[in-house]
């Protein structure tokens, strides 16, 4: 099991010993410590190219993404636990659209999308990723869970539909809903092929882009390049550590029963 | 929830909305798409600003791609609508825009300031000529050259560049050994083509509706490469690597010659602190043939500023911004007053960049492997992965060859 | 719904399906354009000779002809993707192992299973740029290890090497997407009851027999997703493909999903990206369905 985990660690490592190597990153033998580590790099691509832009486009599609899933998936999952006339019929739908990968659909949703009038925008980028139905179905699970009794209980009360839904359903879906804000912010925060083709002006590119481009330009030659590779993990790495507990749970609730 | 959802909506879009170029409204604005020149970005927008001085209230917006990127965005934006009004294109992509019918013929324009026409080198205007009309102007150009390592040449008991195809192979196959090979060439784009014309072959017949390059010479002129290949007197990395691999193995020393177009000189001696005019000498490949690389700049059918975008391009390739251009890049502009002076001034100041980029007006009329046709880029991808497994003994030269010519011959076939 | 119903039953069943239809709309909308209206225009699409200069005419199955007959490097895909997939077991296998060690008594296993997952929510762009570093021929770790090792002499080029590239574009996924099969694995262990175990220890039935037995039958429903996940990946892979190779050498690292963008977006061939978009949608169903019977019939139909 250590040496399954040192196998993982180490391209995190190699990256982060790269970028804090000096100017030959080429010297063979490669140093295993970094030697004299320094800064140098990260100073540079702060200044090579526009990070918080970048940052902030990334940041504001994520957002997006996760605050629409937030909304139109607990609301479906929450319609999906009601009966109504042709349920059946929607979860079929909903299921078999779970078989079409986006990558699939990229020539017609770019049209969709340009018809729209929203290419180059934040919302173009996370229009697509506004709802992810495999999260609808853990919201679905999560929400079925909540004991039949307490939410007749609240009914009789006289609440209405959606107070039992914040009040009751939500607070008890807790790991749903932390598997739902991680998952979307791993998935909209590194989406590359749709921001590739949407997005038209420097300006609105986000992370994987310019990283991407940033790879085109430099090539592998400068040790600049794994000092921005670092840089973009981390935001990811850190949000996923902080909420890891949660997620697992949910996923335990939710993936394998939903 | 629902009300709150629309509400959000209504607050995000105006904040989406912003970023939005307001091309619709401005009437005078043009968009410019340059390709991979973000390191010139400061030069850039003083030409801009040059532009907008003299035209006011005209508005430029600059957007720059990477070689792979700019075709596909350049897809996307014609689907959108709002392709980028002047457009810089590197080679035969140009024509195979033209032949889409993407470009505007500029062919009435040129005709009406003869001036400026007169000012562009006739040969490299005319590679952008298709059907008998001018799409593109150059904007910096180039084309193929051998470079040769005299060091090498000298350890292998040579002392003049080769002057026949056997030669070349020959002469490689004295300098290979150990590290150390004896020729590499770039091979996008159709750049490896001059070894080829040099053997009297073409690619298509003179009306480019056939195929022409099955032949028994072609197949013998194949296997004499893969053998090279096979034996290290040719790199290897001359048939997988596209632009940094090759010229990054030539500035260690270790090859003997590159066949590269003239950009590579610069890119090289960044690279290899020992080149100068007494270690690498430049020179044409037998019979003069060369591919040229060129850039050009064109202007989009969709333009809604035709009139501005013809009057920006004639900004950047006239003589004050190509005069910069040719500056701070090193690189020649097609355009011929400028280009004159940067030669004097070279061979003034620099004589081994001078040797290098002499040559790129030599011979222009022995340019090869760029054909007027508007797929050329299915036509390539037809061609070159049956060439590359036949110099990489993947395949037979024969196969290979009756292979690319079925390939080939569907891709005419459908244009 | 009779009309032996009372009025008040009508009226608020009316508005319990109302407040079901606003909360199942935007998702639905959303599926609508993003999902099922591209595949279908995918399909009338494929069926045209189309371009953004050219009005669309119909063609019939010419594209398909094409691709079916003529188009070399669509096969070359097509293969290429198909062992994308089929070494996805590999990987899932691996990963059980994993997920069994985690999931037994092992002082630190929230570490390991963290240190495991830590490559998923890794962004792929940036896992192809680590990766091409891995193996570079001067800098790179690998290439280091076998020359201090002894294996070899000369580095290797492993993603310039015609034979070479695809596997290490693989492993590289492999990489990436272990921790979150290892998850899927692991939650499917977690919900085995215990005492189907100590029942069996019980009867004297010894550890493998135990495993096959009891944990791969019940592992089923993780084991499927896990598959699908396995293909749905030949997809996502653009990313690291495009980083890392674009496809190339040659068409070596083509997948189908690279081979529509290029097609695509890059030679403007819409109608024909269209064509190969369908091939590739029938491919997943047929791979979904295949992988619902490997991992034991109606494993899906849980799902529901």
């Amino acid at each position: 099991m250590v040496v399954i985990c040192v196998l993982m660690l180490i391209p995190f490592y190699w990256v982060l010993k790269t970028s804090l190597t000096g100017e030959n990153i080429y010297a063979y033998p490669p140093a295993i410590i970094p030697v004299d580590p320094h800064l140098f790099n990260y100073v540079d691509v702060w200044y090579m190219i526009p990070f918080p832009r970048y940052l902030l486009n990334s940041v504001i599609v994520t957002l997006m993404a996760v605050c629409g899933n937030l909304l139109f998936n607990t609301a479906a999952g929450y319609a999906l636990t009601r009966d109504f006339p042709a349920k059946r019929w929607v979860v079929l739908l909903l299921l078999s659209c779970m078989l079409i990968p986006f990558q699939a659909t990229i020539i017609p949703a770019y049209l969709i999308t340009s018809w729209l009038g929203v290419l180059n925008t934040h919302l173009g980028i996370a229009l697509p990723m506004l709802s992810t139905i495999i999260c609808i179905f853990i919201f679905k699970a999560s929400f079925e869970a909540v004991p039949r009794s307490l939410i007749d209980a609240a009914r009789i009360d006289g609440l209405s539909e959606w107070r039992v839904m914040v009040r009751i359903m939500l607070p008890l879906s807790k790991p749903a809903i932390a598997t739902n804000v991680i998952l979307n912010s791993i998935w909209s925060w590194n989406a590359f092929m749709w921001p590739l083709i949407i997005t038209r002006s420097p300006e609105m590119q986000t992370l994987p882009l310019g990283l991407a481009r940033f790879l085109s330009v430099m090539e592998n030659t400068t040790g600049a390049l794994y000092a921005f590779v670092v840089l973009v993990l981390v935001p990811g790495l850190a949000i996923f550590l902080m909420a890891q507990k949660e997620f697992i749970q949910g996923l335990t609730s939710g993936a394998t029963k939903g | 929830m629902r009300r709150r959802h629309l509400l959000k909506a209504t607050v995000l879009m105006p904040a989406a909305a912003l970023p939005m170029p307001a091309i619709a409204q401005a009437p005078k604005k043009i968009a410019w798409l340059t390709w991979n020149l973000v390191h010139l970005e400061s030069h850039i927008k003083q030409w801009i600003a040059g532009f907008v001085a003299a035209n006011p209230g005209a508005e430029v917006e600059w957007i720059d791609k990477k070689g792979p990127e700019l075709p596909a965005f350049y897809q996307t934006q014609l689907v959108a609508g709002t392709p980028p009004d002047v457009i810089d294109i590197q080679g035969a992509l140009g024509l195979e825009y033209a032949g889409q019918g993407a470009l505007l013929d500029m062919t009435a324009l040129l005709a009406k300031d003869s001036a400026v026409k007169a000012n562009y080198d006739a040969d490299y205007l005319s590679n952008w000529v298709f059907e008998g009309k001018n799409y593109m102007v150059p904007y910096y150009v180039s084309k193929t050259l051998l470079f040769w390592n005299k060091n090498r040449f000298r350890d292998a008991g040579l002392d003049k560049p080769p002057a026949t195809f056997a030669e070349i192979i020959g002469f490689a196959d004295k300098m290979k050994g150990g590290e150390k090979t004896g020729l590499l060439t770039l091979n996008f784009d159709w750049l490896y083509w001059p070894f080829m014309q040099m053997n009297g072959i073409d690619l298509l017949s003179p009306d480019l509706k056939t195929p022409t390059f099955n032949t028994a010479k072609a197949a013998e002129v194949l296997s004499v490469l893969a053998d090279a290949t096979k034996s290290g007197a040719i790199n290897g990395i001359s048939w997988t690597g596209r632009w940094v691999e090759p010229n990054e193995a030539f500035a260690t020393g270790n090859v003997g010659m590159l066949h590269a177009h003239a950009p590579a000189y610069f890119w090289i001696k960044g690279k290899g602190p020992w080149i100068n005019g007494e270690t690498v000498g430049a020179t044409h490949v037998p019979g003069g043939w060369a591919t040229p690389n060129s850039h050009g700049l064109g202007i989009s059918k969709g333009s809604k500023n035709p009139e501005l975008a013809w009057a920006f391009v004639k900004h950047i390739t006239g003589n004050v911004v190509a005069d910069s251009l040719a500056r701070t890049a090193s690189v020649l502009t097609g355009n011929r007053t400028v280009d004159q002076a940067q030669l004097a001034r070279l061979q003034k100041d620099d004589p081994a960049a001078y040797d290098v980029l002499k040559t790129q007006f030599e011979f222009t009329d022995k340019m090869c492997g760029n054909w007027r046709l508007g797929n050329d880029s299915r036509v390539k991808d037809a061609f070159w992965p049956e060439f590359q497994s036949a110099v990489l003994g993947r395949k037979t030269p024969k196969a290979a060859l009756a292979d690319a010519e079925r390939r080939v011959a569907r891709e005419l076939r459908r244009a | 719904m009779t009309d032996t119903r009372p009025d008040w039953y009508r009226r608020k069943r009316t508005r319990e399906i109302a407040t079901v239809v606003c909360f199942l709309l935007p998702a639905l909308v959303l599926f609508f354009l993003y999902r099922i209206l591209p595949l279908g225009w995918n399909l009338w699409l494929s069926f045209q000779a189309w371009s953004p200069l050219k009005p669309a005419q119909f063609i019939g199955l010419e594209n398909y002809q094409e691709m079916l007959l003529d188009d070399d490097v669509f096969w070359q895909a097509l293969g290429n993707t198909l062992i994308f997939i089929g070494c996805s077991p590999l990987a899932i296998a691996a990963a059980l192992g994993i997920a069994l060690l985690v999931n037994s008594d092992l002082k630190g296993a929230a570490i390991y299973r963290t240190i495991v997952f830590l490559s998923y929510p890794l962004m792929t762009v940036a896992v192809g740029i680590i990766w091409r570093w891995l193996y570079d021929e001067r800098g790179g770790f690998i290439n280091y290890v076998l020359r201090q090792a002894g294996f070899i002499t000369e580095p290797l080029k492993f993603l310039q090497s015609f034979d070479m590239a695809l596997p290490s574009v693989i492993v590289a996924d492999f990489w990436q997407v272990l921790g979150f099969y290892m998850i899927i694995l692991l939650t499917g262990l977690q919900s085995i009851p215990q005492h189907l175990y100590e029942a069996a220890r019980v009867d004297g039935v010894p550890a493998r027999a135990r495993f096959l037995w009891i944990t791969l039958p019940l592992l089923r429903p993780s084991i499927f997703l896990c598959l699908v996940v396995g293909i749905l990946n030949s997809f996502t892979a653009f990313d690291l493909v495009y980083v890392m190779t674009n496809g190339g050498p040659g068409h070596a690292t083509e997948l189908l999903i690279t081979l529509i963008y290029k097609a695509g977006f890059g030679q403007t061939r819409f109608d024909y990206a269209a064509a190969l978009t369908v091939v590739q949608f029938l491919l997943l169903v047929v791979l979904t369905w295949v992988a619902n019977r490997a991992a034991g019939g109606n494993a899906g139909s849980r799902e529901g």
